[in-house]
């Protein structure tokens, strides 16, 4: 972007005035300040949705295949999760992994780790409760036929959670959705932490959003924005073609 | 082969629905149970499916007590016995897809793995079972189509085809056409009596009086959870024992 561009955005060139240089040349693409807080985000939240995922497809599964004692308790506790606050759920992450709480001895404070974990408590309720929808809305009649045709429970779940695809690609979705556009606890056990050479340790998009608005570079932070939609809108685009591609075959 | 329940008492929450039912179904024979709706059809079928384990009596497969064999002698068992349900229930994938369903759990883990490799480089080719089995029901031009997109009555078809295509010795059919024209009616009709060309024993549950005269070798009678007659189609239909055989047979309520 060129310095002349940048000088027709008025009111933003206030900026030149305060010593920070023209807009857009300190612009950190060339630091790898973006890149390095858009890999940390994917990292952080790609690999908190895919543990969710792992943990709350078989819960799903099971709750909605069986009946037993305490269904509908399960069922309200896995909907009442979907709403938990960010920030109390980073609190208490943070409070475990610190030097008072049980996980302390691992020194997870301020770590990408720690920020998985608020994540995956962040994701799992969402993940789960719009899996255990799409595995129910399929027909039992469909159970049956698979069954009858000689499956074993395996293969009827199987053929489940192929029906259930759009639905459960939707709970990813959801899940992913929630994780990465988060700010609440990535901020409280993260730390949003950028090295002095400008690589993001912890920083993510959200949380650099909320520090460039903070300190009035909209133009950065509208840039990060920009991406953390498309990000979203791309993964989402993704998702739903892997489930297209399973259609016919 | 010969699939055998006798005794057979079941019930839903104290409700008793099949009191005391003996019924046997041997090779090549097409046994049509009949019966006004609600007296025990789908269960008894569902029972001789070996999908649900029946409260008293004992559903015996060529001699072996179904319920204290092993549980992988039971699927083995299981899977020399194919069922077709009121609704067709086809898998969201194509025709050829779905009626290979069976074939395809019957496959190790390895195989089915190998061959799901093998179909995302390119296409496999449509199995001779399941060609044979779409051409037993008139369809085998669609083996490529979206099942969803089938009307019910070929969707009924798909679905008898499904079973027919891993070669049961014993084919249980509830109610296979009560939501069809009578064409698909036909066609299905046509197919279960080449089935049991196939030396294969079909059992038919049906409320269709003139269906069953039509397909089947035996006919027994099912109302309020007993079997009140049973034999050859001809005799049943003539020269019932029971009154309320022939009332029924009559058209008349008998319920």
């Amino acid at each position: 972007m060129s310095v002349e561009a940048a000088v027709d955005i008025g009111p933003l060139i206030v900026d030149l005035s305060v010593g920070r240089g023209p807009l857009f040349a300190d612009f950190p693409f060339e630091s790898q300040y973006v890149t390095s807080i858009i890999r940390v985000s994917l990292y952080v939240s790609g690999i908190a949705v895919f543990l969710s995922t792992l943990v709350s497809l078989p819960i799903a599964l099971v709750v909605g295949f069986t009946d037993f004692i305490g269904k509908r308790l399960v069922t309200a506790v896995i909907n009442t999760g979907m709403g938990f606050p960010s920030v109390v759920v980073g609190l208490v992450v943070l409070f475990t992994v610190s030097n008072q709480g049980p996980l302390g001895h691992l020194n997870l404070v301020f770590t990408k780790e720690a920020m998985i974990i608020s994540q995956v408590i962040l994701a799992t309720p969402p993940i789960t409760g719009i899996s255990l929808a799409a595995v129910s809305s399929v027909d039992e009649s469909v159970r049956d036929a698979a069954y009858a045709m000689g499956g074993t429970r395996l293969d009827v779940a199987l053929v489940v959670v192929k029906e259930a695809r759009y639905g459960l690609a939707t709970a990813v979705l959801a899940g992913f959705g929630r994780a990465i556009s988060e700010v609440g606890s990535v901020l409280i056990v993260g730390g949003n932490i950028a090295g002095a050479n400008g690589i993001s340790k912890t920083r993510t998009l959200t949380t650099a959003i909320r520090q460039e608005a903070r300190q009035g570079r909209y133009d950065t932070a509208m840039v990060l924005g920009a991406v953390l939609l498309v990000l979203v809108l791309v993964v989402n685009a993704l998702v739903m073609r892997l489930g297209d591609g399973g259609t016919v075959r | 082969m010969s699939l055998r329940a006798a005794g057979i008492e079941h019930g839903y929450d104290g409700t008793p629905v099949l009191q005391g039912v003996s019924l046997n179904i041997d090779a090549g024979e097409v046994v049509g149970i009949v019966g006004p709706s609600g007296v025990g059809k789908t269960t008894l079928l569902r029972i001789l499916a070996l999908f649900e384990r029946q409260d008293e009596g004992t559903v015996t497969y060529d001699g072996t007590d179904v319920w204290t064999a092993t549980e992988s002698e039971r699927l083995a068992l299981r899977r020399r016995i194919g069922m077709v349900f009121q609704d067709a229930s086809l898998f969201d994938a194509s025709v050829s897809r779905n009626v290979a369903y069976g074939l395809r759990v019957r496959r190790s883990w390895r195989e089915r793995l190998r061959s799901s490799v093998r179909g995302a480089v390119r296409k496999n080719g449509t199995p001779d079972a399941v060609r044979e089995a779409l051409d037993v029901v008139g369809l085998s031009d669609k083996t490529d189509q979206h099942a969803p997109s089938l009307s019910g009555g070929e969707a009924q078809r798909v679905s008898f085809a499904r079973a027919l295509a891993y070669d049961p010795d014993v084919l249980l059919l509830d109610e296979p056409t009560s939501d069809l024209d009578p064409r698909n009616t036909s066609v299905l009709e046509d197919a279960v009596l080449a089935a049991s060309d196939r030396n294969i024993g079909v059992a038919v549950a049906t409320h269709d009086m003139h269906q069953a005269r039509r397909i089947a070798d035996r006919v027994a009678v099912l109302l309020d959870g007993r079997i009140i007659e049973v034999g050859p189609t001809e005799q049943v239909f003539e020269n019932p024992d029971d009154i309320r055989t022939a009332k029924f047979v009559d058209g008349e309520l008998v319920y």
